[in-house]
């Protein structure tokens, strides 16, 4: 069984800090690491393959060739193949012009399923998967808490999707675009202490417009249709807080304040 | 006239109709026109609210056939033109939005939560890196226009009695198959928290002692809430949990008790009337918002607020 995992990498938005005065996002301090739902794709795909050893995996992305350390350490946990999408002229897509340029690679591919993740925690869109099965004519589903490990086949896979009302089983005819949430919980497991420098070089491939040959009006931001004319940080009302603390005379505070609303 | 369609998720009716207030912030004054397209659904609780009605009841077109409702959406705009069409950004809308989107070739916008009228015309924000910060985004192809809005976050009010038509579209094509459901464990919940009037709220600063929110929220007629650090950490349940990536909450009343108030956090509490933040650090995010910030240990506080209201209660007995 051959399985493409399609993720990719983003700032630590836990980590990055925002010049409030400039308006921008400083980005020295913020490193790349892979998105946590794609994460899972991939650990998911690993605990395939040491079920059945004849599976292989191919990781692809689309990113600035300076992600290469951190495709490396993908391939030095188990993964067979990585590409590498990347051309200036990439640079600046949205979630349209993306979808297409991966769906042209993924076109002549081949593979059994792709799996992927469910959103991305820069973007927060989750149109890529969508959009990506949209255009390769694919059965999809995304936000997958679960996944049946002994029926996974590539004929076959059967689910489960929690949403905020209910936890539904689902089985969906491959090949399919399977995007896994976070609440899976399978991870990406830390590369082992021997494999910490292994050569894997010969199993990257990085791939440019040469190959994909897209008219430069129709990709990054010309071949966008939304673009972003903006980034703040929200500014809230401030209420001019009453700081107390927690001794009697701030929980009487507390409680004539409850009392005057008549929450009491 | 400016046609506008607005998908209607099955179950959540007034996700869709709460859309007619993104919309009127879109088109302000402009004439326009509202199609509902709904699915296997009662179409009486929408009539007299939107001009039209696409009523589509063919077994085929089931919310899980995500192919299907694009290949049909796809046709209604074609004999339609819309000019804008909106989904809520509920689990299905999420999913179907970009399908038509890619189909009509088309730019969507994703989890709109305010609409803005810049110096460059319409502009569509909505938050991103995980709710960090607000984006800006305009859509720049030829359209229709698209965009899924954050449920509950919109919230409209019938100013008009709509003379509603019902079309019935039929000679529809689309494809079926693929996925199928095969079970459903509804959760059981017992109060939405958006629907609550005070709400205790819990983060990652009362993870040992989450249980304690609850007497405090009864006292109080409410109920409990929780930040996403808790509900990651498997303390909370999700449905309980306020955010972006959680709900968007409006009570009267929220204490937030050991919650920073990371703005992914912040955004899910626009409508709030009062907040009481309980926090050791007394400049953690929350605080700036709140009308009251308690500086010290959320569970001293609950037990000694929950004490003076009954001492109090005591003597008003008296």
């Amino acid at each position: 069984m051959k399985i493409i995992c399609v993720v990719k990498f983003v700032p630590d938005v836990d980590n990055f800090t925002y010049d409030h005065e400039k308006h921008i996002i400083i980005r020295e301090n913020s490193r790349m690491m892979i998105n946590p739902d794609d994460a899972c794709a991939i650990g998911f795909a690993l605990k395939m393959k040491q079920r059945s050893p004849d599976t292989s995996i191919e990781v692809v992305t689309m990113a600035p060739e300076s992600v290469l350390p951190l495709v490396e350490d993908i391939l030095r946990v188990g993964v067979d193949a990585a590409t590498i999408i990347s051309d200036r002229l990439y640079a600046g897509s949205d979630t349209y012009a993306t979808s297409r340029i991966l769906s042209r690679y993924l076109s002549g591919a081949t593979y059994d399923t792709i799996l992927t993740g469910s959103h991305a925690i820069d973007g927060d869109t989750s149109h890529v998967p969508s959009q990506i099965a949209c255009l390769l004519d694919m059965n999809h589903m995304s936000f997958i808490s679960r996944i049946d490990e002994p029926s996974f086949s590539s004929s076959l896979a059967r689910f489960e999707v929690e949403s905020e009302h209910a936890v539904s089983s689902y089985e969906i005819q491959m090949p399919a675009i399977l995007g896994l949430s976070r609440t899976s919980g399978y991870r990406l497991p830390y590369v082992r202490y021997k494999n910490l420098h292994m050569d894997v070089s010969d199993r990257v491939t990085v791939i440019h417009n040469d190959v994909l040959c897209f008219d430069e009006n129709d990709v990054g931001l010309t071949g966008s249709r939304t673009k972003v004319v903006g980034t703040h940080v929200k500014t809230y009302r401030n209420r001019g807080s009453h700081v107390v603390t927690t001794d009697q005379e701030g929980i009487d505070t507390v409680y004539r304040f409850l009392k005057e609303k008549q929450f009491i | 006239m400016k046609r506008i369609l607005i998908y209607i998720e099955q179950h959540h009716q007034q996700d869709g109709i709460d859309l007619l207030e993104t919309v009127r912030q879109i088109y302000q004054e402009a004439p326009y026109e509202t199609y509902a397209l709904v699915l296997q659904g009662q179409c009486d609780t929408l009539k007299g609210i939107f001009d039209v009605i696409v009523d589509l009841r063919e077994e085929g077109l089931q919310e899980h056939e995500m192919r299907a409702i694009s290949d049909v959406t796809y046709q209604l705009h074609h004999s339609y033109h819309f000019d804008a069409i909106l989904f809520p950004a509920t689990s299905w809308g999420r999913l179907i939005a970009p399908r038509v989107a890619m189909m009509l070739d088309t730019g969507l916008v994703a989890d709109v939560t305010d609409i803005a009228h810049g110096e460059h015309g319409l502009e569509l924000i909505r938050p991103a890196y995980s709710g960090r910060i607000m984006a800006s985004i305009q859509i720049t192809g030829t359209g229709p226009m698209m965009l899924s809005v954050r449920p509950g976050v919109f919230s409209y009010t019938p100013h008009r009695e709509a003379a509603t038509q019902v079309h019935t579209p039929q000679d529809l094509r689309y494809r079926t198959g693929g996925l199928k459901e095969t079970g459903r464990k509804e959760k059981h919940s017992e109060y939405d928290i958006r629907e609550s009037n005070v709400l205790i709220s819990g983060g990652g600063g009362v993870e040992r002692y989450f249980h304690e929110l609850r007497p405090l929220a009864e006292l109080l007629g409410g109920h409990v809430s929780a930040s996403r650090a808790i509900v990651d950490k498997g303390v909370a349940d999700r449905n309980i949990q306020v955010g972006q990536s959680g709900k968007t909450v409006d009570p009267k009343l929220y204490i937030a008790l050991g919650i920073n108030g990371a703005l992914q956090h912040i955004e899910g509490l626009r409508n709030v009337d009062y907040i009481i933040s309980v926090n050791t650090n007394k400049y953690a995010p929350i605080c700036s918002l709140s009308d009251i910030v308690v500086e010290g240990d959320a569970y001293t506080f609950i037990h000694r607020l929950i004490e003076t209201i009954h001492k109090e209660k005591g003597y008003e007995g008296h």
